[in-house]
C-alpha cells in the first residue's frame, strides 16, 4: 500500500516537472500543445476513494498553474477529468473483475479498453482546458483545432509512454 | 435535518466536486483579487526558484545568441556616446541642461520562463518588488515592446507578452501617425493583427508601426513591427491587416523593465481630474 502511495507521488511530481520544463517549451507551430501531465490521472489505481481523485487531481492542476501563471485554469480541468473517470470506467467495463492496487493499463485491460479509456478523458481535459482558456467563442473553429491536434499529440506520448512501460512479450 | 445530513453524505462526492470546480473557476476569473494575494506570493517564490534552476542550464545552449545581442547593443551605444560625435562647440556638450529631465529607467531582467505556444501567454523575470517593479509595467527587449508587468511577488513576476488575448497596444503607423489597435488572434507566435485601420489610410506592405504614446505603459516610438498583408474592406468601416512582429518572442533571454519616473506625476493629473469630473 505504502509502495503504491509513494509510486504515485514520485509520478506527480515526475510528470509536472516533465510538463513544465519539458513539454511547455515545446514550439510547434502554436496548435499542438501536449498536457501529458494528466497521465497521472489516468494511473490512479482502480479502488482510489472518489473523494482522493478529486482532490490530488485538484492539486495536479494547481501545481501545473502555479509555474504558468494560470490559477485555476490546469484545476478545473483536471478536477472535470477526475469526476468523469469513474463513469467511464463503469460504461466501457463489462463486467471483469480489476485487480486491487492494480492501474489502468494496456497490458491488464487491453488495447481496446485502453484507447477508449485515454481517449474519453483526454479529449474531456483539452476540450475543458483550451475552451475555459479562450472563453469566448469568436475563435469557435479555430480552437476546436487546437483541441483535436493536442489530444492527438498527448495520446501519442501516452501510448508510448505504456509501452516503454509495459514491454510487450516475446 | 437527519435526512439532510444523510442526503448531504450520500451524494457528498457531488459537492466536493462542485466545490472544487467553484474554487479552481473563481480563481481563474477573478484576477484583481489574487494578484497581490498570498497565494502568488507563496507560488512564485516557489515555481520562481525551480524554473530559475532550469533556466540556468538552458542558458548555456544560447550563450552564442546573446553574446551577438550584447555586442550589438554595445556597438549602437558608443556610437551614441558624446566621444562618437564630431565636437564643433566644446563647450556645449557637456552643459548641464534642465530642460531635459530623465523620464524612463531601464532594469534589466533574466527571462527564466516563457512559452510562446499557448493562447494567453505569460514570462517569468527574476526581478520583483524587492528591484523596484510594479503592477502595469512595460516591458521592452532593445527598442522592441515585449508586454506590461501583471503579477509581482518579492524577487519574480510575471509579463503578460504581446501574445495574450488580454493583450492591446496601442499603435501607429511611422509614416503618417495614424492610430491602430494591434492583438493576436492565437497560432503563429511571430504574426499579429492590426484591428481600426481607418479607411483614408494607405496601406503598403512593410510598412512600420510602432507605439503611440497613448497608453501610460510604453513611450512613444518603440518598434512592434511591420505590415504583412492586409484586405480592404468593402462593408466594414475600418480595414484590417496582419503585422510582423519585431519582437523574437521564442528567443528572449534578457529584457529591460521600464520604470517611468513621472508615474506618480501622470498618475496624480489623471485622479485629480477625474475627481473635478465629479
Amino acid at each position: 500500500m505504502t509502495i503504491i502511495i509513494l509510486k504515485n507521488i514520485g509520478r506527480f511530481v515526475f510528470l509536472i516537472l516533465f510538463q513544465v520544463l519539458i513539454l511547455n517549451n515545446i514550439q510547434f507551430s502554436g496548435y499542438i500543445n501536449p498536457y501529458f501531465y494528466i497521465y497521472f490521472i489516468l494511473l490512479l489505481p482502480f479502488e482510489t476513494p472518489r473523494w482522493l481523485l478529486l482532490l490530488s487531481a485538484f492539486m495536479l492542476g494547481i501545481s501545473l498553474d502555479a509555474f504558468t501563471n494560470t490559477f485555476g485554469l490546469n484545476a478545473a480541468a483536471c478536477v472535470l477529468v477526475a469526476f468523469v473517470r469513474p463513469f467511464v470506467i463503469s460504461a466501457i467495463s463489462t463486467g471483469t473483475e480489476f485487480m486491487i492496487g492494480h492501474s489502468p493499463s494496456l497490458k491488464n485491460q487491453g488495447l481496446k479498453w485502453f484507447a477508449y479509456y485515454s481517449i474519453i478523458l483526454v479529449g474531456v481535459h483539452h476540450f475543458a482546458l483550451f475552451y475555459l482558456e479562450i472563453f469566448r467563442f469568436t475563435e469557435f473553429f479555430q480552437t476546436l483545432l487546437r483541441v483535436l491536434l493536442s489530444s492527438i499529440f498527448t495520446l501519442l506520448i501516452i501510448f508510448i509512454a505504456q509501452y516503454l512501460s509495459y514491454p510487450a512479450e516475446k | 435535518m437527519r435526512y439532510l445530513l444523510y442526503f448531504l453524505r450520500k451524494q457528498y462526492i457531488y459537492f466536493l466536486f462542485l466545490a472544487l470546480e467553484a474554487i479552481s473557476l473563481l480563481l481563474l476569473f477573478n484576477k484583481n483579487d489574487y494578484q497581490n494575494s498570498a497565494l502568488t506570493a507563496v507560488s512564485n517564490g516557489f515555481a520562481g526558484s525551480v524554473l530559475n534552476i532550469s533556466s540556468n542550464v538552458s542558458d548555456y545552449f544560447s550563450l552564442r545568441r546573446v553574446n551577438q545581442i550584447l555586442a550589438e547593443d554595445n556597438a549602437s551605444l558608443h556610437s551614441n556616446r558624446s566621444e562618437a560625435f564630431y565636437k564643433a562647440d566644446t563647450a556645449s556638450f557637456y552643459q548641464h541642461d534642465t530642460l531635459y529631465k530623465l523620464e524612463y529607467r531601464y532594469i534589466s531582467a533574466k527571462v527564466i520562463n516563457n512559452s510562446t505556444n499557448k493562447r494567453n501567454n505569460f514570462l517569468m523575470l527574476n526581478k520583483g518588488h524587492r528591484q523596484g517593479i510594479e503592477n502595469h509595467m512595460g516591458v521592452i527587449i532593445g527598442d522592441r515592446i515585449v508586454g506590461q508587468v501583471v503579477s509581482v511577488s518579492d524577487h519574480f513576476c510575471w509579463v503578460m507578452s504581446l501574445l495574450n488575448k488580454d493583450s492591446r497596444i496601442s499603435g501607429k503607423f511611422k509614416k503618417n501617425n495614424q492610430l491602430v489597435n494591434i492583438e493576436w488572434g492565437g497560432g503563429n507566435y511571430q504574426i499579429g493583427e492590426v484591428k481600426e485601420i481607418p479607411k483614408h489610410v494607405v496601406i503598403r506592405k512593410g510598412d512600420t508601426i510602432i507605439t503611440s504614446g497613448n497608453s501610460d505603459i510604453f513611450p512613444e516610438g518603440l518598434l512592434i513591427g511591420t505590415i504583412d498583408n492586409f484586405t480592404i474592406a468593402q462593408e466594414e468601416n475600418f480595414n484590417y491587416a496582419t503585422i510582423r512582429f519585431a519582437t523574437d518572442f521564442n528567443s528572449m533571454s534578457f529584457v529591460e523593465v521600464l520604470i517611468d519616473m513621472m508615474r506618480k506625476e501622470k498618475e496624480n493629473l489623471k485622479n485629480s481630474f477625474k475627481s473635478n469630473e465629479r
